[in-house]
């Protein structure tokens, strides 16, 4: 086997990490801007990818495997990871796509047959209506379930096409509003109507498949998000109980082998405030959040995949151990409106502490570019239970040092000392309902800067150059 | 107190990190852009592409009007108008790509906002 990641950044990384681990060797793409990127000189080859499109134009993928002569193509997550077409045109070059069938991909991708598949093999649904293709149908299905609701794409995800109604005066503008945006976004207009669960935790499930079978290896508690965005994501969840644990675990499986799901996969699932669990769609794919069951059950998951993908057997679900939390560390400022913030990093340097996993696509020099998701690295805490879990990541985050871009370290470090996350009092709703004062500058960083400001601009432009031009750390 | 800071010169200000954060601080650097005097210089909020921009010159503006949207990072920006005016000036086209801080529109203010 020899394999094409179809990715950059974190998982690109990551994936050849696990291969090179294997003995499998690993071919990088990169587009032109790209291609001294870090996930580019860890894989054993690189091909350029042409054009604007890059990452997501499947036949230069295609064409770059076969080049280079690889056997299989992982697609890691976003860009082409969901689409069938992809895994179609991949097989039909020959190519084995590290990742589910077309048909299980069609079946669990979309949220309409997706909520009929979960329905046929007897998973709780939000109540609520697969097809409302005229307004009058919506205006059905909510006096039925009752406000609010949730209009979605059924097409969609990202909380794009996606709208809450609070009362029925304002259903037939919302209805059409979220019908446009999917249709630009998605290119397909059809809409779902949800009853809105709130509060909600948002609770998943990770699962293998080898096309016949599936196992479920534990859920992730990712109740903490911004438009739709994980930001913390943990195991176990610290908010359900055992009942509802195996619930979870066994209607995944179900669904799973429903659909004749291969490979790696995530259901997700909302937990409503009595406990009540409904489905609420599937990730075809390896998940950013996967490290923190990794990490619980010892598994290598993406080695998994390509030994599924090889048609080996499905391992045996390992008995989970201790505590993992995640935080995405984002190039963007959540006390400013989340807003992005690209350019060099000119300072950058990582803990090293027990019990701490840190998936990174940048280091020191790198270019952080406004054309890809803000996603810049995973840190991920380890602990015997979730407290030493919480500390250790809340140490690891504050001795993190990254200058050049914006980010949401101190916010991070905020949400997990918050009283709500170590009460575990954590729904879909708390990042943005919660206010998060910005966290004051120390009066000593404010000097240094005014000092440093008034002293002569020196050569230390940050324009990419190596890290030891700029000043060393500094007692004040 | 004693505390850990790392400190970086950029040519556009300073990086000083902490433990646990970070933050920018911008030198004082002259506008470039021009523009006559009370005007509103709306500046890009972040680096990136240009996806709409939705007046041209002259063009009479209400509050809140839509003037540009940028894009960077899977996410939209909308900026709009600080106040009422007239659209002095468009510096940016669709597709383009704008640095942070780049002044994008200027605005002259509505004779009769005070």
């Amino acid at each position: 086997m020899k394999v094409l990641i179809a990715n950059r950044g974190e998982i690109a990384l990551r994936i050849v990490t696990t291969l090179r681990e294997m003995g499998i060797p690993s071919v990088a793409v990169h587009t032109q801007a790209e291609s001294g990127a870090p996930h580019v000189e860890r894989a054993d080859e690189s091909v350029a990818l042409p054009g604007a499109d890059g990452y997501l134009d499947a036949a230069a993928l295609v064409a770059a495997a076969r080049a280079r002569k690889a056997t299989a193509i992982h697609p890691g997550y976003g860009f082409l990871s969901q689409s069938p077409a992809f895994a179609e045109a991949c097989a039909k070059a020959g190519l084995v796509f590290i990742g589910p069938s077309p048909e299980a991909m069609r079946l669990l991708g979309d949220k309409r047959s997706a909520r009929g598949a979960a329905e046929a093999c007897g998973v709780p649904v939000i109540p609520g209506a697969s097809a409302c293709d005229s307004l009058d149908d919506a205006r059905r299905a909510a006096a039925q379930v009752g406000y609010p609701i949730l209009i979605k794409a059924a097409g969609g995800g990202g909380g794009k096409g996606m709208r809450r109604v609070d009362a029925e005066g304002d259903l037939a503008a919302a209805f059409a509003a979220a019908g446009r945006e999917a249709a630009a976004a998605f290119a397909d207009a059809r809409l779902l109507v949800e009853k809105c669960i709130a509060p909600a935790r948002h609770v998943e499930v990770q699962i293998l498949g080898d096309g016949k079978d599936a196992v479920a290896l534990g859920e992730r508690e990712c109740s903490l998000q911004r438009r739709y965005q994980k930001v913390v994501e943990e195991a176990p969840s610290p908010g359900i109980g055992e009942t509802t644990r195996q619930a979870l675990l066994s209607d995944a499986a179900r669904l799973a082998r429903h659909a004749g799901y291969k490979s790696a996969g995530t259901v997700e699932f909302l937990v409503g405030p009595d406990g009540t669990h409904f489905f609420l769609e599937v990730n075809t794919r390896l998940q950013v959040e996967h490290p923190v069951t990794e990490w619980l059950t010892g598994l290598d998951i993406v080695a998994a995949q390509v030994l599924l993908a090889q048609g080996g057997a499905l391992p045996a679900p390992p008995a989970p151990r201790g505590h993992a939390i995640e935080t995405r560390l984002y190039a963007e400022d959540p006390h400013h409106g989340y807003l992005p913030s690209s350019g060099p990093i000119v300072a950058l340097e990582w803990p090293q502490h027990p019990g701490l996993r840190i998936d990174a696509g940048i280091r020191a020099g790198s270019e952080v570019r406004p054309d890809f998701d803000p996603l810049l690295a995973k840190m991920i805490a380890w602990g015997a239970d979730r407290e030493q879990a919480r500390r250790r990541l809340i140490e690891g985050l504050r001795d993190l040092t990254l200058l050049g871009v914006v980010t949401n370290q101190a916010f991070l470090i905020q949400v997990l000392e918050s009283d709500d996350f170590r009460a575990a009092r954590t729904f879909t709703t708390t990042l943005e309902t919660t206010r998060w004062p910005e966290p004051p500058v120390p009066p000593e960083a404010a000097a240094a800067a005014r000092r440093a400001l008034a002293s002569p601009a020196g050569t230390g432009e940050g324009d990419a150059g190596p890290a030891d031009r700029y000043s060393p750390w500094a007692r004040v | 107190m004693s505390a850990r800071l790392r400190v970086v010169r950029t040519a556009r200000g300073v990086w000083v990190g902490w433990p646990g954060g970070a933050k920018f601080f911008g030198a004082e650097r002259r506008d470039a852009a021009g523009g006559s005097a009370g005007s509103a210089e709306v500046r890009a909020p972040m680096t990136g592409r240009v996806v709409q921009v939705a007046v041209t010159p002259g063009a009479t503006v209400r509050a809140d009007d839509l003037l540009v949207i940028l894009q960077a990072m899977k996410m939209e920006y909308r900026l709009t108008a600080p106040h009422p005016g007239t659209v002095e000036r468009v510096l940016c086209a669709e597709g383009q790509m704008v640095d942070l801080g780049s002044t994008l529109v200027s605005l002259a203010p509505a004779p009769d906002a005070a």
